[in-house]
């Protein structure tokens, strides 16, 4: 009992250790891994699924390898499930190893050995908006709707770039996680003061492997917004609020005050991972000004520092009713030169829920 | 017996929760801890409280009524080395004290700084651990 109890916990360890490091930081991109052998377990479990095989060595050593295919909810949404793969089963898996030392790899692919069968693929990014889209839904007194339409359901999801770089920024390639392709970019992401840009590339050079979302912290400030598995934005008109549901991160929320009340005082504030936030509509763009950040969380994808003085003015407008344009407008001069705005836009995921992704607290590296 | 297991366990979590939450702004801002001297028996306490308004670091050595305050601290954020002075109250006037330090794993919540404290002719080492 006591070894089950060690072992399901050095699993929990494991698996999270995984999936919520930046895929950089855990995988080595650079090289690629075969392993053949039968399938021992499969962990179908939140934030990422596991499918465990016995390899043997050309000495005829046997050793267990954990293989990552990703999230579950990813996962099924591309008929792929639990029970694709079966207690032993032979396979082949393609993928890429992990950095360290541990018996790991994300898969790209699996396949069945004997019928050649291929029973897995990464699954490709969520694909973006087909077609043209219709307007954007909006209330009785005219206003646009930033959920669904009466009586539908959907989210928004993150398909297109998603890395914060100042808007006058061009052509500063990095990942979806944020890495540079190149470091010397890294004055044209955002005007730094050295200490910041010293910072920004520590994290940079070391993959990101300090994260704070590897210890489950929240995404704060933009983030929330880069995160997989998509956000709502619930509308309480009636309460004068706006409920931002986050998918990814820790199935967190935010509130934005939508009642008129006054933006606080920065000092006062209580400081959290979403801050305070009061928004107000400028015709058909909702305009949210946010203060009173904690230090303790990274506020976008890539490892850009802010301090508590950070102040952002976040513009959200749905242009259609697939698209909603974020913008924002990031000031704190305590790690930048001067105030700089950047943006995506996220995609209308129609007729699903956000579903449950967790990232579990104590579960920590 | 299960209260206090209980308790245990959340104890347990939330330590481990603090544990990871690590401060990822300016890396010398916050209250950090330890000691200075010349030899590992003859140890002086130190709590430095740090801080930075975007345009100086400023610093407090053991606040309270002992207080000595540090109007201007160089980080050179090139080789993370930290470098201050001050001047304490001695019994027949000001003492200087001269600090050249190394910042050490700046990712880490419990980050470290690690060199040399001179305080008037007295010279030693010294590590002071951020809180």
């Amino acid at each position: 009992m006591r070894w089950s109890l060690a072992a399901a916990a050095a699993f929990v360890v494991l698996a999270t250790v995984a999936t919520f490091a930046q895929r950089s930081a855990v995988y080595d991109s650079e090289r690629q891994v075969r392993l053949e052998g039968a399938v021992t377990r499969v962990e179908w479990v939140n934030p990422s699924a596991f499918v465990f095989i016995d390899v043997r060595d050309g000495g005829g050593v046997v050793a267990n390898w954990a293989v990552e295919v990703g999230n579950p909810i990813d996962l099924e949404r591309h008929k792929w499930t639990r029970r694709s793969v079966r207690i032993g089963d032979l396979v082949t898996v393609d993928g890429m190893p992990a950095r360290g030392p541990n018996r790991q790899a994300l898969a790209r692919s699996i396949v069945h050995k004997a019928s050649g069968k291929r029973l897995f693929d990464m699954p490709a990014a969520r694909p973006g908006g087909t077609g043209r889209a219709g307007p954007a839904p909006r209330w009785p007194d005219g206003q646009v709707r930033l959920g669904p339409a009466p009586g539908q359901k959907g989210y928004w999801a993150t398909t297109g770039a998603k890395a914060l770089v100042e808007s006058t920024a061009s052509n500063v390639r990095m990942n979806d996680e944020g890495l540079l392709a190149n470091l010397t970019d890294a004055d044209r992401v955002a005007p730094m003061l050295p200490w910041a840009k010293a910072i920004y590339l520590h994290r940079q050079r070391t993959q990101l492997r300090d994260d704070p979302i590897t210890r489950c912290m929240p995404p704060g400030g933009p983030r929330q917004f880069q995160m997989p598995n998509g956000v709502q934005l619930i509308e309480q008109r009636e309460v004068g609020r706006i409920l931002v549901l986050m998918g990814g991160g820790n199935r967190n929320w935010r509130v934005i005050y939508t009642d008129g009340r006054p933006q606080g005082q920065a000092a006062e504030a209580v400081l959290t991972y979403y801050g305070t936030s009061v928004g107000r509509w400028e015709k058909d763009t909702l305009v949210v000004d946010s203060i009173g950040y904690n230090e303790r969380f990274w506020f976008t994808n890539g490892g850009l520092p802010h301090t508590e003085a950070l102040h952002l003015t976040e513009r959200f407008s749905r242009p259609d009713a697939s698209t909603l344009k974020y913008e924002v407008t990031v000031d704190d001069p305590r790690t930048y030169t001067r105030s700089w705005t950047g943006g995506w836009t996220l995609q209308w995921v129609p007729g699903e829920d956000i579903e449950e992704y967790f990232c579990e607290e104590g579960n920590t590296p | 017996m299960r209260k206090v297991a209980a308790f245990l366990i959340a104890s347990v979590i939330g330590l481990r929760v603090l544990a990871g939450a690590a401060q990822e702004g300016h890396p010398l801002t916050g209250t950090w801890s330890g000691d200075w001297g010349p030899g590992a028996n003859q140890r002086t306490h130190i709590t430095m409280v740090m801080t930075w308004d975007g345009k100086t670091i400023g610093g407090t050595i053991n606040p309270g009524p002992d207080a000595v305050p540090v109007d201007a601290i160089a980080l050179d954020v090139t080789k993370w080395t930290v470098r201050f002075d001050a001047d304490a109250k001695g019994a027949s006037g000001p003492v200087r004290i001269s600090v050249e330090g190394q910042l050490n794993d700046i990712a880490s919540a419990h980050r470290t700084i690690t060199g040399t404290w001179r305080q008037g002719t007295a010279k030693g080492d010294f590590k002071l651990t951020r809180d």
